[in-house]
């Protein structure tokens, strides 16, 4: 807590503040559960929540949660010393409980000495590694030769999935080779002024740092790279394709779930490190493959080749492609900003323009159709319960139109019409009404069991059976898992 | 007062519902300085002892047959010029045999800019309860409504008025939010993380804490009052036989039966829906809701929630719109009418 938002003696009650942060909370909630006396419980809160030396900003700094919490916890139990002098019982335990965070503090410190040596080797040969690299570029072009010789470097292994054309079956030449692809994303909204150029390629570069062509500036000092991206894709007769794939088809968007300051003078410290912890913590996770902050920053986390955990079970499909493992088969983008009060709340126009750019950048680089630029409300779905809306992060208001997108949510909900899945009053309290796409869906589904002369409930079970079969004949690490409710893919957090 | 020639009842520190008031004894009052009461708590938070008095006013013209059953009668009052000015809980009691209204020093939370007696009738009847501290400086905590649109300079006048007044009374003064009272009168177990709504008569305060810090905090400038002068509006009463009647008789769990009754349970289901709604608002607008994965309890009080049947309407209305945290029960103050003022005394004693 900032000095600014600590309350003075006089105001402390009255004046609203922001809250602490989650674990801060968390430690003081725990710390003050065995404690009976309102007075006493007050007491402690206020002491602190008020310090004087206030540490809290450092506090955020701490990479390793544990630490964290233990520096929190030996924040907090300070704060119990100015009211356990009447309590004994208080006194004792604060006692132990020191003891204890200085354990983990001391221990987590050593750890941090061994691993900083070992953290400046590997900086030290990432820079190397990149300064030895050759520069790529990746460009989009009419040139039929190009694209010839794209195809002749095709490898057996590496194919695209069957979305697109023929001509782009080379995953991967567009690392490996100036490629020349015809531009897939649409213009930008026509309102907009000033020059698009017709091309996308890389117009410089530097340490943690790419510029496009088209003003995209991807910031690559988080990049970490995960698992290689490895899918099949299903048919909607039930055929599993036999080829994998490993290039992306798709996007899918996201936002982050997390604590959003105002965008106001006087916040920048607050705004800086909310970001920063932000982007910490989806490295950590590997939990998106970009993220967009709220000054439209473009952070590039998991390397496009690799898959990050964004999507859970999310369920999507265009023409006869039904895909499954949306965590492989999608480029997860997120942006700063959460789902609140039934809608997501408004990004800036920053986030907006970077968010376009970086859309434009990826359909161009993997060939990715405007269909499959979706949103993780769109897709998100738990099996378990049959539901759709797992989670709701853009379950409305993209701006796809802004985006040169076409409108989804007015095209049926695939969850829905292939593996009938439903929604609870709880999904309807949140989103106060279906949108279009959902009501179509419904209406398709329904008018199906109408012709089969079967119950709308039936039709739903046997659709939610076939979904069951289908994800068991898909190989790890989509595979079979209805029974799991937060497999490792989906985060336990409630992130978008 | 004494120029004024006031026949009251003001409080002397002692007496029956002072509490721990002997000499040298620290003794912290929580108020709540609510627009239809003023509230008083005292002692320590587990058994405060607990006195209110009626924040109004009537006055008569004066006659020397008045003013000798007045004082016969032990009836507190003042007299102004050629009036006289029956305050606290005896105001109603004229009211009703006059067949009018009583008047208030207090509208919408605050002072009333359109009472010429307003100041002198609140410190009146903050006098009846508030005895000059016998120590020096002891923390008197009392409630203040959460700004509003239409009370932002007023507020500030308002709350200095009263702090004045009780710096002259020898305390220190620490003004408390009305819903963070109750959150702190009600929610010691949950650590102080709820919502803490006080529906009273001239407004409805709501506040989210969490651990005691408020979050947000919101007021809507209507509450008793407004129902009891749109009722009495529609229904040709004054508003305070329509207070009586609310107060006696109303159960918002029953079938509305005569005409005073439907309005009263239309006027309520008004007040619920707008309350609300504002919350609604205010929630989506503000930026620092707490991030917390429990739910959050919400405790009702203040003497609009009394009638029987409030809490599961409001429940209803709440739960039927969407909220960025997970409701918790809705449950009643364990006792609405005095739940801010022993909040606002929780307060006093944790301070220092």
């Amino acid at each position: 807590m900032t000095a600014a938002a600590r309350g003075s003696p006089t105001e402390r009650y009255r004046r609203e503040r922001p809250p602490v942060s989650r674990e801060c909370g968390d430690e003081l909630t725990r710390i003050t559960d065995d404690i009976d006396d309102p007075i006493v419980k007050l007491r402690y809160l206020q002491n602190a929540l008020n310090q004087k030396d206030d540490k809290s900003a450092l506090v955020q700094l701490v990479p390793i949660p544990p630490a964290r919490r233990a520096w929190y916890r030996l924040k907090g139990l300070r704060a119990l010393d100015a009211v356990a002098d009447a309590n004994e019982e208080i006194a004792e335990r604060t006692l132990a409980a020191r003891q204890t965070a200085r354990r983990v503090v001391v221990g987590a410190s050593a750890a941090a000495m061994l691993f900083v040596p070992v953290l400046v080797a590997i900086v030290a040969w990432q820079v190397n590694r990149w300064r030895s690299e050759p520069e790529q570029v990746v460009s989009v072009g009419s040139s039929t030769e190009a694209n010839a010789s794209a195809i002749e470097s095709t490898t057996a292994t590496l194919v695209v999935p069957p979305t697109t054309t023929a001509t782009l079956n080379s995953p991967a030449s567009a690392e490996e080779a100036p490629v020349n692809q015809p531009p897939v994303a649409e213009p930008l909204a026509a309102e907009d002024i000033g020059i698009v150029p017709s091309m996308l390629w890389v117009a410089d570069r530097g340490p943690g740092w790419e510029l496009y062509s088209n003003g995209l500036r991807i910031e690559t000092s988080y990049t970490v790279k995960g698992t290689p991206r490895d899918y099949r894709v299903q048919t909607r007769d039930g055929k599993l394709l036999p080829t994998k794939f490993d290039r992306p088809i798709g996007i899918l968007f996201h936002t982050s779930e997390s604590d959003l300051w105002p965008l106001e003078p006087g916040y920048e410290q607050e705004l800086r490190k909310g970001s920063a912890a932000l982007l910490r913590f989806v490295q950590r996770e590997q939990a998106y493959n970009y993220m967009i902050d709220r000054f439209g920053r473009v952070y590039r986390i998991v390397d496009d080749d690799s898959r990050a955990n964004h999507a859970g079970h999310g369920v999507w499909s265009r023409g006869d492609e039904v895909y499954l493992d949306l965590n492989s088969a999608f480029l997860g983008v997120s942006f700063e900003s959460r789902w609140e009060g039934g809608r997501t709340l408004p990004i800036t126009r920053a986030q907006l323009i970077a968010g376009r750019n970086l859309t434009h950048y990826l359909r161009q680089r993997f060939a990715i159709a405007p269909e499959m630029c979706v949103t993780h409300g769109l897709a998100s779905v738990s099996p378990k319960r049959g539901l759709i809306g797992y989670h709701l992060d853009w379950a409305r208001g993209f701006p796809f139109q802004a985006f040169g997108l076409p409108d989804l949510y007015s095209q049926p909900l695939p969850s829905v019409v292939l593996f009938g899945f439903n929604y609870d009053s709880e999904f309807l309290r949140t989103m106060g009404e279906r949108w279009p796409g959902l009501i179509a869906a419904e209406k398709q589904l329904a008018d199906e069991a109408r012709q089969r002369a079967i119950s709308l409930d039936e039709l739903r079970h046997e659709r939610q059976a076939q979904y069951r079969r289908w994800r068991a004949a898909l190989p790890t690490p989509a595979g079979p898992e209805p029974a799991l409710e937060t497999p490792a893919s989906q985060t336990a957090d409630k992130r978008g | 007062m004494d120029d004024r020639n006031d026949h009251g009842s003001e409080s002397s520190g002692s007496g029956s519902h002072t509490g721990q008031s002997q000499s040298g004894t620290r003794t912290r009052i929580g108020l709540d300085v609510g627009t239809s009461k003023v509230v008083s708590a005292r002692g320590d938070n587990v058994s405060p002892t607990t006195d209110s008095q009626l924040n109004a006013f009537f006055d008569v013209p004066y006659s020397a047959l008045h003013e000798q059953g007045l004082k016969a009668n032990r009836t507190p009052f003042y007299r102004e010029d050629d009036r006289l000015i029956v305050y606290g809980d005896a105001s109603e009691k004229f009211a009703h045999i006059f067949n009018a209204n009583v008047r208030r020093p207090m509208a919408k939370g605050i002072l009333n800019p359109h009472e010429p007696q307003a100041t002198h009738v609140l410190e009146t009847v903050l006098g009846t309860l508030v005895p000059v501290s016998r120590n020096p400086g002891e923390l008197l905590a009392f409630s203040v409504p959460a700004a509003a649109p239409e009370t932002g300079h007023e507020l500030t006048y308002h709350e200095e008025t009263i702090k004045r007044y009780l710096k002259g009374r020898g305390y220190t003064p620490l003004a408390v939010n009305e819903g963070l009272a109750v959150v702190l009168a009600e929610l010691a177990k949950e650590g102080f993380t709820g919502i803490g709504i006080s529906c009273g008569g001239g407004m409805c305060n709501v506040a989210i804490s969490y651990l005691s810090i408020p979050s947000l905090t919101m007021s809507l400038a209507h509450g008793g009052d407004f129902i009891d002068s749109s009722v009495g509006a529609v229904v040709n009463e004054p508003a305070t036989r329509v207070k009586a009647i609310k107060e006696e008789t109303l159960d918002l769990t029953r079938e509305a039966g005569d005409k005073i009754d439907k309005a009263l349970h239309i006027y309520y289901d008004k007040l619920i829906e707008s309350l609300v709604d504002e919350l609604g608002k205010a929630v989506q607008k503000t930026p620092k809701l707490p991030r917390n994965d429990q739910p959050m309890p919400i405790v009702l009080a203040g003497g609009t929630s009394k009638p029987n049947g409030f809490r599961d309407r409001f429940e209803k209305a709440l739960r039927r719109r969407s909220w960025p945290f997970q409701v918790g029960d809705v449950r009643m103050a364990s006792d609405p009418l005095t739940a801010t003022a022993r909040g606002a005394l929780v307060a006093a004693l944790a301070e220092r």
